[in-house]
C-alpha cells in the first residue's frame, strides 16, 4: 500500500478542514487549531502547510467570499479531497495499531531492571 | 465597525507585501493578514496589531511566496512592450511634424556644435591615444635641480639612447627625436619646413599608414618621409617616390630622395612635422665634438618596451646611466632618471619642460565648450518646454492608459522612448550637420584638421553613446515624470490645467532669452571690436612698403645695392628685427632704475622710411656720428613710463652705453593689438648687416614690384629662402585668426537666436491652438486686436525684461573679461551692443509672437466655433 506521508502540522491542518467542512481558509483555520488545541500557529505556517497539502492533492480549493474585514478580498476555501479523507483515516489506523502495542506502563514494575 | 474605517494596516508593510508576492497569492495572503490585523486591533489595540501584521508580512517573505514569474507575467520591458512604444512615439512625432522638426532642429544644431567642441578638446586631451603600441612606449626623463625647485626635462643628453641599446633586452625598438627647421629646396624653390630627425625605430614604434613607399625607408640614410600635404605641395600630382629635394641645414646643404609619404595626418598625432629624416644624417652635419659636448646636447628619446616585461624593471639599469652622466657632467648632475608613459604625456605636460606637448590651449576650449554647452542648453529647454506642452494634446491618453491599467513607470517609458526617437535623430542629423558644415568652416578657421573618425576612434563612440544617454534623459526626464504624475480621474473630467502657465516655462523661457542676449551682445560687441580694429591707426604708414629678409649677413649690402636700383624702389633701410613682428627686448637705467624696454635697433634711415610720426625733437641722421653712438629716438610710451619730459637732459644707459635722447615719436603698434603698446627705444647703429630690408616703393606699385624684389633677392641668394612681404600685411595673421574667432561668436550668436526665436514659435502656437477659440469668443463680442495682443504678449514681454536685465548684466561682464583676456585694445561692450541685443531679441520675440497673431486676425471666428 502506497503510504501517506503527513507531519504533525500537516495532520493538524488537514483535521481541522474537514471538521470546518466548507468555511476553511487560513485565520479560520488558524483561530479553529487555536480554540481546540490551544495552540497558536504563525499564519504563514499554515499557508505553506495549506499549499503543499493542495500540491499533494489532498485538499482542494476555491476563491469564496469576500468580507469587509479582508478589505473586499477573497478567501480561498479549502475542502477535504477523497485522497485527503483517505490520508488522515489511514494515519489514524497506524496510530491506533501501534496504541495498541503500547504495554501497559503502570503494571510493568519489571521495566529496566 | 468604525475603528476598521480609521485604522489602516501600516502601508509600508502592505506595499512590502504587495510587491513581493506572486500574483495569484497576493490576494489571499493579503486577505488573511488584513483580517488578523483587525482581530488585533480589536483584542490588543493598534500597537500590537501592527507590529502583528509587520512579523506577518516578514513570515510570509518565503519562496514559495514571492513572484518568480515577475518579468514575463507584467513588464514594461519586453520586446512587444518596447515594439509598442516605440511605434507609439513614431506615430506621434509624425503627427506634429512641425513640433518634431523644431526639436529634432534644435538638438542636432547642439549636438553638431558640441560635436566640433568635443573633437576639438579631444584633440588635445587624447592626442596620440590611437597609436596602437601606446601602452609599450616611454619616453626618457630627468629631473635635476634649479634655482625654482626640482624641475623634469622631457629632453635626455643625446649619448643616453646609445646606451640603452647596450643595457636592456626588454627594449624592442628606440628612437631619438629632434625637430629642426631646415630650408628645403627643390627644383629652386626654397620652404621652410618642419622637420624631425629619428631614428629608424620611430616607424617601428609609431605606426602611421603611409599613402606611398614604405615605413622602412627610413633606414637608409639618404632617404626622407614626407607628410602628404607636403609631398602636394612640392610634386603635385607627380609620383614622389625617388624624388630629390635638399635641406640646408647650418649652410651645409645636403641631398635626399623621397622614400616615402604618409597619409593625410589627423589632430590626433602627437607630433607635428612636415618631413622625417634620419638622424644619421644629422650627426653627419656635425664636426666631431668633445664627449662632454655631446652630454650636453639634449632631445626627446622613446623606447618602446616588450608587451610582458614590466617597465620598473629598467630602473636598476637607467640608475646606473645616471650614475655615469654625473660622472661626466657634474654641472648639472641628473636627479633620476625616469621613464614617462607615452599615455601620460597630455597630462604630464604641465610637469615637465620641453616636452612634446608645451600648452594645452584651455581658452579656445572653454570658447568652445561654452558655446556647445550655450546651444545645448537653449535647444534641451525648447525640447522640455514644447514637450510638456505637447502633452497636453495628449492628456486624454493618458488618462485612458492609467485606467486601463498602465503604471507610471509604463507611460515614462512611453515618452522618454519617444525623446530617444527624437535625440537619435538629432545625433544622426547632428553628424550630418558637423561633418558637411561646421566642421569643415572649423576647420578652416582654426586650420585644423578634425574629423569625425567612426572607424578608427573608440573615444568618439563613447562620445556619442554617453551623450544620447545624457540628451534623452536631460530633456526628457523631467516632461515623462511631470506628465505621467496626473491623477487620470482630473484629466477625464477635463480639470486637469497644465503647461500654458507653468512657472517652469516661463523660467526656462527666460533663461533661453537670457542665453540669446548674452550671445548676441558677445557677437556685436566682437564685431564692433574687429571693425575698429582693423580700421586702427597703427601709428605708422603701412602703406607701400615691402619687407625682405636677409637670410645670410654677407649678402646684405649687395643686397641693399640691388634692391636699390629697382625703379619703383624710392628707399631701403635695414633693421635688426621689423615694426609688426616681435621686437627684441632689452633694459635700460634711467636714475639707477631698471626698465623693461623694446629695442628696435636699425639704420638711422628707418624711422623716417617707416612712416613713424615725429611729435617732439627730430629723427636720427646717418651721416653724425653722434647719431650712431650716443643718440636715440623713443616713442611716447616711453617718455610717459619713465616719466620724462622732452627735451630732456636725462641720460639713458643701454648696454651700458650712455645715450641722450634726440626725438620722441608718436606710439606705434609693433604688435598686434593683443598686446598693448611697449615703451620702445630705437636705436642706430653703422654700417652692420640687418636681418631685414624695408623698402618703400612708389605710391601703388608694391604688390606689382613683388616679383621684381624677389628675383633680386634670387640673383644673391640662390638658394635662400625668400619670406618678401607688404608692411600692410603684418598683422593679416592676426586678423584672420581673429575674424575665425569673429566668425564662430558670430554664428553661435546666430544660432542662438535662431533656437531661441523656433522653442518660442513653438511655445506660442501650441498656446494659440488650445486658446484659438478663447480669442475668437473674444472677438465675437468685440474685443480689439490691441487688447488680445496685450493679453498674448505680456507674459513674453515680462520673460524678456527679466531677461534684459540679467542678460545685459551678466554680458558685460563676461564679455568685458573675455575682450581683456584676448585684446589690448577693444571697443568694450558699449550701448551699441547691449542695446542691439535687447532690441534684438525683442524683435525676434515681436515677430514671433504677432505671425501667431495673424492667425487670430484672420480667422474667422464662426468658422472655428462651429468646429465642435
Amino acid at each position: 500500500m502506497k503510504g501517506y506521508h503527513l507531519g504533525e502540522l500537516e495532520e493538524l491542518v488537514l483535521l481541522t478542514v474537514g471538521i470546518l467542512n466548507q468555511e476553511a481558509y487560513g485565520v479560520s483555520i488558524l483561530e479553529e487549531i487555536k480554540n481546540q488545541t490551544g495552540r497558536s500557529v504563525n499564519i504563514s505556517a499554515i499557508h505553506t502547510v495549506l499549499n503543499r497539502l493542495e500540491e499533494k492533492g489532498f485538499l482542494r480549493s476555491k476563491m469564496g467570499g469576500a468580507t469587509e474585514e479582508r478589505g473586499g478580498r477573497r478567501k480561498r476555501l479549502f475542502t477535504l479531497s477523497a485522497t485527503g479523507r483517505a490520508a488522515i483515516e489511514q494515519v489514524k489506523t497506524v496510530r491506533n495499531k501501534l496504541f495498541e502495542q503500547l504495554p501497559p506502563f503502570a503494571l510493568d514494575f519489571s521495566y529496566g531492571y | 465597525m468604525d475603528i476598521k474605517r480609521n485604522h489602516q494596516p501600516p502601508k509600508l508593510a502592505d506595499h512590502f507585501l504587495e510587491f513581493y508576492c506572486s500574483a495569484e497569492k497576493l490576494e489571499q495572503i493579503q486577505g488573511d493578514a488584513y483580517e488578523i490585523f483587525y482581530l488585533n486591533l480589536e483584542e490588543k489595540g493598534l500597537r500590537y496589531a501592527r507590529f502583528r501584521f509587520f512579523i506577518h508580512v516578514l513570515s510570509f517573505f518565503r519562496w514559495g511566496n514571492i513572484t518568480k514569474t515577475r518579468l514575463t507575467n507584467y513588464s514594461a520591458m519586453n520586446t512587444s512592450m518596447l515594439k509598442n512604444y516605440f511605434k507609439i512615439g513614431w506615430r506621434n512625432l509624425l503627427k506634429q511634424k512641425a513640433t518634431t522638426f523644431i526639436s529634432v532642429f534644435g538638438l542636432a544644431c547642439a549636438v553638431g556644435c558640441c560635436l566640433v567642441a568635443y573633437l576639438f578638446i579631444e584633440q588635445i586631451w587624447f592626442k596620440g591615444m590611437l597609436q596602437p603600441n601606446k601602452n609599450e612606449i616611454y619616453q626618457l626623463t630627468y629631473a635635476v635641480d634649479e634655482k625654482e625647485g626640482k624641475v623634469r626635462y622631457g629632453t635626455v643628453a643625446e649619448p643616453i639612447a646609445e646606451l640603452l641599446k647596450d643595457e636592456f633586452s626588454q627594449i624592442k625598438s628606440q628612437t631619438r627625436v629632434k625637430s629642426g627647421f631646415p630650408v628645403l629646396i627643390h627644383q629652386r624653390e626654397s620652404f621652410k619646413q618642419r622637420v624631425m630627425y629619428v631614428d629608424p625605430g620611430f616607424m617601428e614604434m609609431f605606426i602611421y599608414q603611409m599613402e606611398y613607399g614604405y615605413p622602412q625607408a627610413l633606414s637608409e640614410p639618404n632617404q626622407v618621409i614626407l607628410t602628404y600635404e607636403l609631398s602636394e605641395k612640392l610634386f603635385g600630382d607627380t609620383y614622389p617616390i625617388g624624388q630629390e629635394i635638399t635641406l640646408v641645414t647650418n649652410g651645409k646643404e645636403i641631398q635626399y630622395k623621397v622614400g616615402g609619404v604618409l597619409e593625410k595626418l589627423n589632430d590626433m598625432e602627437i607630433f607635428n612635422f612636415d618631413l622625417l629624416v634620419n638622424f644619421e644624417t644629422q650627426e653627419m652635419l656635425e664636426s666631431a665634438v668633445s664627449v662632454k659636448d655631446s652630454w650636453n646636447s639634449e632631445l626627446w628619446t622613446f623606447v618602446q618596451i616588450d608587451g610582458e616585461s614590466n617597465p620598473n624593471a629598467l630602473s636598476a639599469g637607467l640608475e646606473g646611466i645616471r650614475k655615469s652622466q654625473n660622472k661626466i657632467n657634474p654641472e648639472k648632475p641628473y636627479l633620476n632618471l625616469e621613464l614617462l608613459a607615452y599615455t601620460d604625456l597630455v597630462s604630464e605636460s604641465e610637469q615637465i619642460e620641453n616636452g612634446v606637448i608645451s600648452f594645452l590651449a584651455i581658452g579656445p576650449q572653454i570658447l568652445l565648450g561654452a558655446i556647445g554647452a550655450f546651444v545645448l542648453i537653449l535647444a534641451v529647454f525648447n525640447y522640455i518646454n514644447i514637450s510638456i506642452l505637447m502633452a497636453t494634446k495628449r492628456l486624454k491618453e493618458i488618462g485612458i492608459r492609467k485606467v486601463i491599467g498602465s503604471r507610471r513607470s509604463q507611460l515614462m517609458i512611453q515618452f522618454l522612448s519617444e525623446n530617444l526617437i527624437v535625440c537619435v535623430l538629432a545625433i544622426c542629423f547632428g553628424c550630418l550637420l558637423a561633418v558637411f558644415i561646421f566642421l569643415p568652416g572649423f576647420n578652416q578657421i582654426a586650420s585644423k584638421s578634425l574629423k569625425i573618425d567612426l572607424f578608427n576612434d573608440p573615444y568618439i563612440w563613447a562620445f556619442l553613446i554617453s551623450f544620447t544617454a545624457g540628451i534623452t534623459l536631460a530633456s526628457g526626464l523631467y516632461p515623462a515624470a511631470f506628465v505621467s504624475s496626473f491623477k487620470p480621474v482630473n484629466i477625464l473630467k477635463g480639470n486637469q490645467q497644465i503647461g500654458s502657465k507653468s512657472i517652469l516655462t516661463s523660467v526656462l523661457l527666460t533663461f533661453q532669452f537670457t542665453l540669446a542676449i548674452i550671445s548676441i551682445v558677445a557677437g556685436i560687441a566682437f564685431l564692433q571690436t574687429n571693425y575698429l580694429n582693423e580700421n586702427r591707426d597703427w601709428g605708422y604708414d603701412n602703406s607701400d612698403k615691402i619687407i625682405v629678409n636677409v637670410p645670410e649677413s654677407e649678402g646684405f649690402l649687395a643686397l641693399k645695392n640691388k634692391l636699390s636700383a629697382i625703379a619703383t624702389v624710392e628707399g631701403v633701410s635695414g633693421s635688426q628685427n621689423y615694426v609688426g613682428n616681435y621686437i627684441e627686448e632689452s633694459a635700460v637705467t634711467l636714475n639707477g632704475l631698471e626698465y623693461e624696454v623694446n629695442l628696435l635697433q636699425a639704420e638711422a634711415t628707418y624711422p623716417e622710411l617707416l612712416g613713424l610720426e615725429l611729435t617732439f625733437g627730430r629723427f636720427l641722421d646717418s651721416k653724425s656720428a653722434t647719431d650712431l653712438t650716443e643718440n636715440i629716438i623713443v616713442n611716447e610710451k616711453f617718455m610717459s613710463d619713465l616719466g620724462l619730459g622732452f627735451p630732456t637732459e636725462e641720460i639713458i644707459i643701454l648696454d651700458s652705453i650712455n645715450f641722450q635722447i634726440v626725438g620722441v615719436v608718436a606710439d606705434f603698434h609693433s604688435e598686434f593689438f593683443e598686446r598693448p603698446i611697449a615703451p620702445t627705444v630705437i636705436r642706430a647703429t653703422g654700417d652692420i648687416a640687418y636681418d631685414f630690408l624695408t623698402l618703400q616703393i612708389s605710391p601703388g606699385s608694391a604688390s606689382a614690384s613683388m616679383d621684381l624684389v624677389k628675383g633680386s633677392f634670387r640673383e644673391i641668394f640662390p638658394r635662400g629662402l625668400f619670406q618678401g612681404k607688404l608692411q600692410e600685411d603684418v598683422f593679416e595673421f592676426s586678423f584672420n585668426d581673429v575674424r575665425g574667432v569673429q566668425n564662430i561668436i558670430l554664428f553661435s550668436a546666430i544660432l542662438a537666436v535662431l533656437l531661441s526665436a523656433m522653442g518660442l514659435y513653438g511655445l506660442v502656437s501650441l498656446n494659440m491652438s488650445s486658446r484659438i477659440k478663447d480669442f475668437c469668443i473674444r472677438k465675437v463680442f468685440g474685443a480689439e486686436m490691441g487688447d488680445l495682443s496685450k493679453k498674448l504678449f505680456r507674459r513674453y514681454l515680462i520673460s524678456w525684461g527679466i531677461a534684459s536685465i540679467l542678460g545685459g548684466i551678466v554680458s558685460y561682464l563676461i564679455v568685458t573679461s573675455f575682450f581683456d583676456s584676448f585684446f589690448a585694445f577693444h571697443s568694450g561692450v558699449g550701448l551699441l551692443p547691449l542695446s542691439s541685443g535687447i532690441l534684438g531679441l525683442l524683435l525676434v520675440i515681436g515677430v514671433t509672437v504677432s505671425s501667431q497673431l495673424w492667425k487670430v486676425y484672420k480667422a474667422n471666428p464662426s468658422y472655428i466655433l462651429k468646429a465642435e
